[in-house]
C-alpha cells in the first residue's frame, strides 16, 4: 500500500476542508472526483506533504510524514502537479523540469536524461529549449506533468491536469497514467468524468469533505441506472445520482 | 524546411531543427551503419553522430543543391562507425558477424540481400584476408586512419599505401558493378 | 517520437534521440554552482542558489556600482554614504531572493524534497554575505573610519530582517523591498532628527541591541511565514 489514510481531518479556521477520509491505494490508477469545493484538493495537497492534517493517520509509502527524515524519503519518490502552478517566465522547459528533478534529490548524473525522457513522454520535445513564457496554457500544464514524473515517482498526484489539453493530448496522456499505474499510485482529481472513466481502476468522489462514493467506475455506472439523474454519459448519471444522494442525507457536519 | 535550412538552424542553436533532422535521417542512417556493426554499436555511432551534428553543423557548407546533407551527415556517421570500431577491435570480424542470421532489416529486404551479397562479394574480390589490397582496405577506408598512418602500421611507403588503394578500388567498383551500393555518401 | 517507426527493428532510434536530447538540452553547471555543490553538499541546493534573483550577474553588477557611487560620493563630501546605501541595498536583495523556487510555484516547492525554507536560508545568507563584501569593500575605499566602516553591519542585518518578513508574510519579494527600504529611511531620517547626524542610525552604539532585537523577531515573524499554509480547499 503506498497510501494509507485513516480518519484524516483538515480544518481551516472554522471551515472543515476534509472530515474524516479513510482511504487505501497501492499501486494502480485512482480517480478523485467531486465539485469544487468538495476538499479534494486539500486532500491532495495533504498527500503531497504541503499541509499537515489536523486529525487522523496518514500513511504515504509506508512512512508517516509528521518527521522531517521521512517526510524527505516520500518527497524524493513523490510527483505532485498542483491545480494551480506558477513558472519563472525566463526559465525553459528543460530548465523548469531539470531544476525541480535536481529539488527532488535526484542523482545529478542522472538528471539529464530523466529530464530529455520526461519532456519527450509529454510531447513537448520540439518546445524542450523554448522559454515558458512562449508557451500556451495546455503546454505550460505538461510542462507541470513532465518536473512531476521526472523522478519516476511511486506516488504521483495530479490535481486537474488535463486542463488545457486538447482532445488527442488527453488521450495521449490517459496512456502515460496507465503506463505509471502500472508500477506506481497515480491519484488524479478531477472534474471531467470522462477521463476518470478512461483511465482509473478505482474511483472516490467527495462531497463536502467527506468521501461518498468509493469503488470501480463500472460501479459507479451502475448506481446511475434507473435513478433518472442527470448526465450524458453512463457514468455521469452514476456521478450525480451518488451527489444528490448524498445531498439529500441531513448529517451533522463536524 | 528542407534539409539546408535545418542545419543552418541546428548551427545557430535550434534544438528543434536537430530533432526534426533526427527523425528524418536517423533511420536510414541506422540501416546503413548496421550494415557494418551490430545493433548495440549502431546506437552509439548514432549518438555519437547527432552530437556531432549538434557541434558541428557551422562547418556544413552547402555547395551544391539536393542530397548535400545525406552526403554530409553519412560522412559524419561514417567517421563516428570508424571511431567506434578503432577503439573496439578488428574490424575483418565485424562485417561478416553483422549478417547474422534473422538480422533482417525492415523496410527494405531485397536492398538488404542486395546490400549483402554486394559486400560479400566485393570483399572476396579484394583477396584474401591479409593480402595487400584487403588490409590496406580495412586500414584506410573501414578503420578511416590517414594515409601516413596506415604506411607506419604496414610497413611500406605512402606512395604503396595509396597504389594498394587505388587497386583496391578499381576490384570493389568492378566487383559491385559500379551500382548502387558502391561507396558512401549517396541517399 | 516521429521517425522511429523507420530503421533497423533491433536499432531502438527513441533511446538514441533521448540519449542525444539529454546532452543537448542539460544545463551544464557552471563554476559557482559546482563550488556550491562541494559546499552545501546538495545540488538541488546549489541550483537553487544560483538561480536566486538578486545574485544574478545583473543585480551584482548594480550592486557594486550603487555601492561605488556611494563611496566616490564619500571621498567628495566626506558623508559618509556607503553605510547609509548598503542595507537599502542588501535588503532589496534579500526581498529578491524570494524569488523562483519559492513564489509563484511556492506549493510546488513545499511539496520538494529539498525544503523551500532551506532554499530560502540559504539564499538569504548568500545574499546578506555578499552585500556586505561588497559594502565593507565600498566602505574601505571610501576612506571613513572604522567604526563607521563596519558600523552598518547590524542595522543592515535589521533591514534585511526586515525585508524578508515582509516578503515572506505578503508573498511578494515587491513588497519585501518596498518594507525594507522604507523602514530603513525611516530610521536613518529619525536618526537624523533625534541628533542632527544623517549616519546617528549607524554609529550609535546604544542601537545595536535594539537592532539585534528587531533582526530576531523578524526572522521569526519570516519562520513563522514559511510554516504555516495559506488557502483554504
Amino acid at each position: 500500500m503506498n497510501v494509507e489514510l485513516t480518519d484524516l481531518t483538515r480544518r481551516f479556521g472554522r471551515t472543515t476542508a476534509v472530515s474524516g477520509v479513510t482511504l487505501e491505494a497501492g499501486p494502480g490508477v485512482f480517480g478523485l472526483l467531486g465539485p469544487n469545493g468538495a476538499g479534494k484538493t486539500s486532500l491532495l495537497r495533504m498527500m503531497a506533504t504541503v499541509i499537515p492534517p489536523t486529525s487522523g493517520r496518514l500513511r504515504l509509502l509506508g512512512r508517516d510524514p509528521g518527521s522531517y527524515a521521512p517526510r524527505r524519503e516520500v518527497r524524493r519518490k513523490l510527483g505532485y502537479l498542483p491545480q494551480s502552478l506558477g513558472y519563472y517566465p525566463g526559465f525553459t522547459v528543460a530548465d523548469f523540469v531539470e531544476y525541480f528533478a535536481l529539488l527532488k534529490d535526484m542523482p545529478p548524473g542522472r538528471v539529464p536524461a530523466a529530464v530529455a525522457a520526461a519532456i519527450e513522454q509529454v510531447g513537448l520535445g520540439d518546445r524542450a529549449r523554448a522559454k515558458l513564457r512562449t508557451l500556451s496554457g495546455g503546454m505550460l500544464r505538461r510542462a507541470g506533468i513532465a518536473q512531476a514524473i521526472v523522478n519516476d515517482p511511486d506516488l504521483l498526484l495530479l490535481d486537474e491536469p488535463t486542463a488545457g489539453l486538447d482532445p488527442e493530448q488527453r488521450v495521449a496522456f490517459r496512456g502515460l497514467l496507465r503506463e505509471f499505474g502500472q508500477r506506481a499510485t497515480v491519484i488524479v482529481s478531477t472534474h471531467l468524468v470522462e477521463d476518470v472513466g478512461a483511465a482509473c481502476t478505482e474511483v472516490a468522489l467527495m462531497e463536502q469533505g467527506r468521501i461518498v462514493f468509493h469503488g470501480t467506475p463500472a460501479e459507479l455506472t451502475a448506481r446511475g441506472e434507473g435513478s433518472g439523474a442527470a448526465g450524458d454519459a453512463p457514468l455521469e448519471r452514476g456521478y450525480s445520482a451518488v451527489l444528490a444522494a448524498a445531498r439529500s442525507v441531513p448529517a451533522a457536519r463536524a | 524546411m528542407d534539409d539546408d535550412e535545418l542545419i543552418a538552424a541546428v548551427a545557430g542553436g535550434d534544438d528543434a531543427a536537430l530533432r526534426e533532422l533526427f527523425s528524418r535521417h536517423a533511420p536510414w542512417l541506422a540501416a546503413r551503419l548496421r550494415a557494418m556493426l551490430p545493433a548495440a554499436e549502431v546506437e552509439d555511432a548514432l549518438q555519437e553522430t547527432f552530437l556531432a551534428v549538434w557541434q558541428g553543423a557551422s562547418g556544413y557548407r552547402w555547395a551544391r543543391p539536393g542530397g548535400a546533407a545525406g552526403g554530409w551527415l553519412w560522412g559524419i556517421a561514417r567517421r563516428q562507425a570508424a571511431l567506434l570500431l578503432r577503439r573496439r577491435g578488428p574490424a575483418a570480424v565485424v562485417l561478416p558477424a553483422v549478417f547474422a542470421p534473422g538480422g533482417q532489416q525492415a523496410g527494405d529486404p531485397a536492398e538488404a540481400v542486395l546490400a549483402r551479397a554486394d559486400l560479400d562479394q566485393a570483399v572476396a574480390a579484394l583477396g584474401p584476408a591479409g593480402g595487400p589490397e584487403r588490409e590496406v582496405w580495412r586500414l584506410l577506408y573501414l578503420e578511416d586512419r590517414p594515409v601516413a598512418e596506415v604506411a607506419q602500421l604496414l610497413g611500406v611507403p605512402a606512395g604503396t599505401v595509396k597504389s594498394r588503394a587505388h587497386r583496391a578500388r578499381r576490384l570493389l567498383r568492378g566487383a559491385l558493378g559500379g551500382g548502387p551500393a558502391a561507396g558512401g555518401g549517396k541517399r | 517520437m516521429s521517425g522511429t517507426d523507420a530503421g533497423p527493428p533491433d536499432v531502438d532510434l527513441g533511446r538514441v534521440w533521448l540519449a542525444v536530447a539529454a546532452q543537448v538540452w542539460r544545463r551544464e553547471p557552471g563554476w559557482a554552482e559546482r563550488a556550491a555543490r562541494r559546499l552545501l553538499r546538495s545540488p538541488g541546493l546549489a541550483r537553487a542558489l544560483v538561480t536566486t534573483p538578486s545574485l544574478l550577474l545583473g543585480w551584482l553588477i548594480a550592486t557594486a556600482v550603487v555601492l561605488a557611487a556611494g563611496a566616490v560620493a564619500t571621498l567628495g563630501t566626506g558623508t559618509p554614504y556607503v553605510p547609509l546605501l548598503a542595507p537599502a541595498v542588501a535588503a532589496a536583495g534579500i526581498a529578491y531572493a524570494y524569488g523562483p523556487g519559492i513564489d509563484p510555484a511556492w506549493e510546488l516547492s513545499r511539496s520538494m524534497a529539498v525544503s523551500d525554507r532551506m532554499v530560502l536560508l540559504v539564499r538569504a545568507l548568500a545574499v546578506f554575505g555578499l552585500n556586505a563584501a561588497l559594502g565593507l569593500a565600498a566602505s574601505a575605499a571610501s576612506g571613513v573610519t572604522a567604526a563607521v566602516t563596519f558600523g552598518w553591519l547590524v542595522p543592515m542585518t535589521a533591514a534585511c530582517a526586515l525585508a524578508l518578513a515582509a516578503a515572506t508574510l505578503a508573498k511578494s519579494a515587491n513588497v519585501g523591498v518596498a518594507v525594507g527600504l522604507a523602514g530603513w529611511v525611516i530610521t536613518v531620517l529619525s536618526g537624523n532628527a533625534a541628533a542632527g547626524r544623517l549616519t546617528t542610525a549607524v554609529t550609535d552604539s546604544a542601537l545595536v541591541l535594539p537592532y539585534l532585537a528587531f533582526a530576531v523577531c523578524c526572522g521569526a515573524i519570516a519562520a513563522y511565514a514559511t510554516r504555516i499554509t495559506r488557502g483554504t480547499s
